[in-house]
């Protein structure tokens, strides 16, 4: 009954957890400009995130190797920290975005500006990295991110025509889009989705909470299940931007934009629901974004690290964290928009993505690190797959940027 | 058909053959009780120029130490770090090579970890509950 439950509880924190600003935004402008002509890309990329999480989670488990201590050992010291330098830049974008979308989220709450809340969900971030345990961390932001259902129920409360919304779904670029905007934002979508950090976090996670191979089936249920239904999160965010946004031609370029369906179809009380899952949603991905530089760097060094060490024991990995934290309320002191630095963070990760990807797929076929446990045909013929889509979203992310103008 | 005791008999050392850029190089090492403690950097040699040589006349080099610090940066960027700027971990003191390197003595015991130290004391250690688990 305990292990049945806690399946339960890990499927539902995987469910509130996939979401983060990157797929908030994202979703909501993709589907007030192109409706749901892009939404081919969300299965793309959770098909993707679900092969390599639930990777890089097995070899963590098996082998008792985090992500980039394989990077740092497979690519080796050049290559390892022309990733390191990448990887903790595009996080550090990702952090800054997440705690401007606290500050934004916590603004619809309480009608205070963004600005006085950026240093409160700064400090709030590092009490919870400094003193929670990992486990209460996980589960409690993990269920107070279900809060973003609200999302699906305003889709049902809109009572969108279903045969025609089914019709809105064909990969149709609109001819008011240049196509090079069409491809730039399904670039976005796809780096929102597989965003480097998860695969972090994800097997530095399993180190924490002390996995072994006797707790994959249970990953695996966790991952198979609820990233598909996180993605359904996604999509109902798009679902609603289309059916509010796309016919009055509005765009969306704020967070209070994203929620305003779910205003229109459930009033108040359904706003609350789904602003309590959008600051759920952003604090839980800043936690771990911020956790994710943190262990980037201490893995490449090979630094004590963890959330299950005191933080005297794993010193230079909360000096890295605390650092991250000051730069980007940095970031955020100087007024720049934090859905902006979120529009760019997701499209620099789609560029960072091959160099982390690669070493997890040789790694998982390396018999001295996973023994009898190496990568089935399958999981490595559906991996190839989505490593060769990996690498043409990479390359063509910054000529993308560039023609389309960052999606203008 | 074959007869056993004709075939010459291989007296070569036993051991694992181990590839230093494969096994050695960019791998883990940890203490005795799981804390890590580096990444090896670089291998600190000895006979490269004057070892012994074998009957093939191949010169027998054997690992020193296993080094870390700096010496990553003149291993990326080329050039040479200072012989005393070397964090070095003797090889006497390796106990297990797999898929991380064990060394038999605590973490704390080695010059190769005193920035932890030195950030512990002066910046984590003396901010409040930082000597606390998390609860």
């Amino acid at each position: 009954m305990k292990k049945v439950l806690g399946i339960f509880l890990g499927i539902l924190t995987a469910i509130g957890g996939f979401v983060d600003i990157g797929d908030l935004v994202t979703n909501a402008v993709v589907g007030s400009r192109f409706g749901l002509s892009l939404a081919w890309v969300l299965p793309v990329g959770v098909i993707g995130i679900i092969v390599f999480a639930q990777m890089s989670g097995r070899v963590a488990a098996v082998s008792g190797r985090a992500t980039f201590e394989i990077i740092r050992e497979r690519l080796g010291p050049r290559l390892g920290m022309a990733n390191l330098g990448a990887s903790f830049l595009i996080n550090l974008l990702t952090l800054t975005a997440e705690i401007g979308g606290i500050a934004l989220a916590m603004q619809l709450a309480s009608d205070i500006q963004p600005g006085l809340w950026i240093p409160v969900a700064v400090v709030a971030v590092w009490i919870v990295l400094w003193r929670v345990k990992f486990s209460i961390m996980e589960n409690v932001v993990g269920l107070l991110g279900l809060c973003l259902i609200a999302f699906a129920v305003a889709v049902f409360l809109l009572h969108p025509d279903w045969s025609a919304l089914a019709h809105k779904a064909i990969p149709v670029m609109p001819s008011s889009e240049h196509p090079s905007t069409y491809w730039y934002y399904a670039v976005a979508l796809f780096g929102a989705a597989m965003t480097p950090y998860e695969v972090f976090f994800f097997s530095s996670g399993a180190r924490e909470e002390g996995w072994t191979k006797s707790d994959l089936s249970e990953s695996r249920a966790n991952v198979l299940i609820g990233f598909p239904l996180g993605g359904l999160l996604s999509l109902s965010i798009a679902v609603c931007a289309t059916l509010v946004m796309l016919p009055r031609g509005i765009q969306v370029d704020s967070l209070s934009q994203v929620a305003m369906p779910v205003a229109q179809a459930g009033g108040k009380l359904l706003l609350i629901i789904v602003i309590l899952g959008m600051v759920a949603a952003t604090f839980g991905a800043a936690l771990e974004t911020a956790l994710s530089s943190g262990y980037t760097i201490a893995q490449y060094f090979g630094w004590p690290w963890g959330k299950f060490r005191r933080p005297a024991q794993a010193s230079r990995f909360h000096l890295v964290m605390i650092v991250s934290l000051l730069i980007g309320l940095g970031i955020l002191a100087t007024g720049v928009d934090p859905v902006q630095v979120t529009e760019a963070s997701v499209v620099f990760s789609a560029l960072a993505l091959p160099l982390t990807y690669l070493p997890i797929l040789l790694v998982a076929n390396d018999p001295q690190y996973m023994g009898d446990q190496v990568n089935g045909r399958y999981t490595n013929g559906i991996a190839l797959v989505f490593l060769f889509l990996i690498l043409v979203a990479s390359i063509a992310a910054i000529p993308l940027m560039i023609v389309s103008g960052m999606g203008a | 058909m074959t007869d056993a005791s004709r075939l010459p008999v291989d007296d070569s050392p036993r051991g694992t053959v181990l590839d230093a850029h494969l096994h050695l190089l960019d791998r883990q090492i940890v203490d005795p009780n799981g804390m890590p403690i580096a990444v090896v950097d670089d291998l600190e040699l000895d006979g490269v120029e004057d070892g012994p040589q074998d009957a093939s006349g191949a010169v027998r080099v054997t690992v020193r130490g296993l080094v870390t610090g700096p010496v990553l940066w003149t291993r990326i960027f080329g050039g040479r770090a200072p012989e005393h700027r070397y964090d070095e971990l003797p090889w006497s003191d390796v106990g297990e090579l797999g898929v991380v390197i064990r060394v038999d003595k605590p973490a704390d015991s080695y010059e190769a970890s005193w920035t932890e130290r030195w950030v512990r004391e002066r910046v984590i250690g003396r901010i409040p509950g930082g000597r606390h688990a998390p609860d």
